[in-house]
């Protein structure tokens, strides 16, 4: 496994983290869904130890982290929602700066991210559009070509058509080797095209880890003439003749008892889910 | 290249053995000639808007009944296949279409009787059309 995480506990001031258990497969998208503040971040920062766990097991390509041996960190990209002490420097300063560290560094590869993304880079980064500040961000990441990939937020400033060239590079990126990647986001687009699993995460736990067929199919809709006077087992919540049931095989099972008829059935799209999740 | 693939997420049917009989209508039907080259797993699960698990899993069986090929490093293609493996899944493909159309009859409350006369009226305007 690539990434696994046995019951990581982190507490800052008055939030908690965990116990976190979850596993990252080999050439895997994962996505951490949840709201404002849920945790995403700092879990993704306590995988990497920049925040130190309080308590419980993490392990990057079977290596303990932190532990003996560091030989992890020169296979692991990490994008955090900003770059902080950067902000006087050019883009072009900060690839020369960030390129030498990395022996793996793929110049060529970054110029065709510029390129693509149409990045300023003789902009200073503290000039940069939030969006722009985004694309370097990742253009200064990729080019390692760690094994596996942590991005926080990657494109919550991006417009639209910047997003899907983003999306283009990741996938082309990924194509050439095994990849692995665990992304917090709150753009359901990129849910939807590139996710393998979704992990809801809320107060700082993850409430499920699911692969993604497996949960557009979760959750459904029944349109009936008439609504059962007590709530149908599966019965997650009520609408204008409508039931939303988040387990559709027992609903069923129990229509077909009771021989009731619903007219319609659909499944939830994946924001409806996400929303039914959190509500709890 | 982006495949003409539906998916009906509300259908029954899992979303790999829809991707499976989809692919291997395209390729008996000659869509899909012997050596055209196909999206790499990531790829099609984008555009399909899945995970890679399901259609990883579509390209195993895929190819584990012989209509694509996939080699190391150079990709997936579509493999040659035989007439008579053609002549199977074009008869399951009429078949199924027939049996769908007559369920949907039974869900109208029509008999069997009556989707008989309605197969043969069919039937009956098909010919005139192609006389025409």
């Amino acid at each position: 496994m690539t990434v696994q995480l046995t019951r990581m506990t982190k507490s800052v001031d008055d939030f908690s983290l965990g116990p976190v258990d979850l596993t990252l497969e080999p050439g895997t998208v994962t996505v951490l869904a949840g709201s404002n503040s849920s945790g995403k971040s700092l879990l993704l920062k306590t995988i990497l130890n920049l925040v130190k766990k309080d308590d419980g097991e993490v392990k990057i390509f079977g290596e303990h982290v932190p532990g003996n041996t560091e030989q992890w960190i020169g296979r692991v990209g990490y994008m955090p929602q900003a770059l902080i002490g950067c902000e006087t420097f050019t883009g072009e300063e900060l690839k020369s700066l960030v390129s030498r560290w990395y022996p793996n560094w793929d110049d060529c590869f970054f110029n065709t991210i510029a390129e693509r993304l149409n990045i300023p880079l003789k902009k200073k980064y503290g000039k940069m559009s939030k969006g722009a500040q985004q694309k370097l961000s990742f253009a200064l990441t990729i080019p390692r070509n760690p094994e596996l990939l942590l991005l926080d937020e990657p494109t919550s400033h991006m417009d639209i058509p910047a997003k899907q060239i983003w999306l283009d590079i990741l996938v082309e990126w990924m194509e050439a080797e095994e990849r692995t990647i665990l992304m917090a986001t709150h753009n359901v687009d990129e849910i939807r095209k590139i996710a393998d699993y979704i992990s809801v995460m809320r107060n700082g736990k993850i409430i499920g880890t699911f692969e993604k067929e497996a949960f557009t199919r979760s959750y459904k809709r029944y349109w009936l003439h008439k609504l059962p006077v007590h709530p149908v087992p599966g019965e997650a919540a009520r609408e204008e003749g409508v039931i939303i049931s988040r387990l559709p095989f027992e609903t069923e099972q129990y229509f077909r008892v009771q021989n009731i008829e619903y007219t319609d059935v659909r499944p939830l799209d994946l924001e409806e889910i996400i929303t039914m999740m959190l509500k709890g | 290249m982006k495949l003409p693939i539906r998916l009906s997420k509300e259908s029954r049917e899992p979303i790999y053995h829809q991707i499976e009989q989809q692919m291997k209508g395209l390729i008996a039907g000659g869509n899909l000639p012997a050596g055209t080259i196909l999206p790499s797993i990531r790829a099609l699960a984008k555009d399909l808007e899945i995970s890679v698990i399901t259609t990883r899993r579509a390209y195993q069986d895929l190819e584990q009944t012989g209509f694509i090929q996939t080699l190391q490093g150079k990709g997936t293609f579509v493999a040659e296949i035989e007439h008579s493996l053609k002549e199977q899944v074009t008869v399951s493909a009429v078949y199924e279409a027939i049996e769908r159309g007559i369920d949907t009859g039974l869900q109208y409350d029509y008999s069997l009787k009556e989707i008989e006369e309605l197969f043969q009226s069919i039937i009956v305007q098909k010919r005139k059309e192609r006389l025409e």
